[in-house]
């Protein structure tokens, strides 16, 4: 078996979640036939290359009471998109900060998630990115009902 | 909400990554202060519980060679519960919203963001719910990345 092979064995073993034992790594690697050190390894190489971002709880936010959230567009000229998209990730609830191309009929080409505790927080979030950016082009795209939310698997 | 003390400084630190090493949890435990049987215990608790959703590898899709897409669609009031089945039957499909624009009129109500093992993958299946549901997708995918990283401030 190649290495990749393996490496998408690991994470497809662990991406429903990790075993909460005392060796989690010794308990993963007993169920795929290694060692404890290799899945260490393995994990150590994945997460130095980029293709685990994190090895971390994901947390149901809205059932620890962080309910609101915001996606906020923004119309940004094209020179100024990277000055800006520092500038809106330096915000604690800005969970993410993307450009995105536009269309003859969508001129908003940078996204940020915010997402806080109440609607008001967002809203600030959202005023103070306005006056520190001089912007004033956005719209607020709030969630209506959602549909399907899963993290990604592979 | 019935967590404790404890627990958010457990919830919180979970957020970063599990240490590498042979007794993570113990490790943990110097850290935090809170002695090991009793951190798993609570990150038992707290997925049983559902507030954490799954301890696990969080993936980079792309790093992994994986293309994916952020894709808005305009669909008629009468239809979305039709469309949006279509939608979510994809597995490469991780979110799917319905969404207004709150100061402004929006031109797309559906929201949702798809993966697929290639390029050629992916358009095939935007392509395809194009074909089946009749509608235009627009397809977003990221030109530029500033920030992304869901961590929560735990009160």
């Amino acid at each position: 078996m190649k290495k990749e092979d393996i490496d998408v064995k690991l994470i497809k073993h662990i991406q429903e979640g990790l075993p909460v034992t005392k060796t989690p790594y010794k308990d993963i690697g007993q169920a795929l036939g290694m060692s404890e050190d290799e899945v260490i390894q393995r994990l150590k190489k994945l997460l130095e290359a980029g293709k685990i971002r994190r090895l971390a709880a994901s947390i149901a936010h809205r059932k620890i009471g962080i309910n609101a959230n915001a996606m906020c567009v923004w119309k940004v000229p094209k020179e100024r998109v990277d000055e800006v998209g520092v500038i809106m990730a330096g915000f604690e609830e800005v969970t993410h900060c993307y450009e995105r191309p536009v269309y003859s009929d969508w001129e908003y080409n940078v996204f940020t998630m915010i997402h806080g505790y109440t609607d008001a927080e967002c809203e600030a979030v959202i005023q103070a990115i306005k006056e520190k950016t001089g912007l004033n082009d956005y719209v607020v795209l709030y969630s209506e009902k959602e549909f399907k939310k899963v993290g990604v698997r592979i | 909400m019935i967590l404790s003390d404890t627990d958010r400084k457990i919830l919180h630190r979970l957020q970063s990554n599990l240490p590498l090493v042979s007794r993570p949890f113990l490790e943990l435990s110097k850290e935090l202060d809170i002695d090991e049987d009793t951190i798993i215990e609570r990150i038992k608790f707290m997925i049983e519980k559902g507030y954490v959703r799954r301890l696990a590898p969080i993936i980079n899709t792309q790093a992994m060679g994986r293309e994916a897409t952020l894709a808005a669609i305009k669909v008629p009031e009468d239809r979305i519960d039709e469309v949006s089945a279509i939608i979510n039957e994809y597995s490469g499909v991780s979110h799917n919203y319905l969404r207004k624009g709150k100061n402004k009129h929006i031109p797309y109500n559906m929201w949702f963001t798809m993966s697929a093992k290639d390029d050629e993958e992916l358009h095939s299946r935007l392509k395809e719910i194009e074909n089946r549901t009749g509608l235009t997708v627009r397809s977003m995918p990221t030109t530029k990345k500033f920030k992304i990283g869901v961590r929560f401030k735990i009160y």
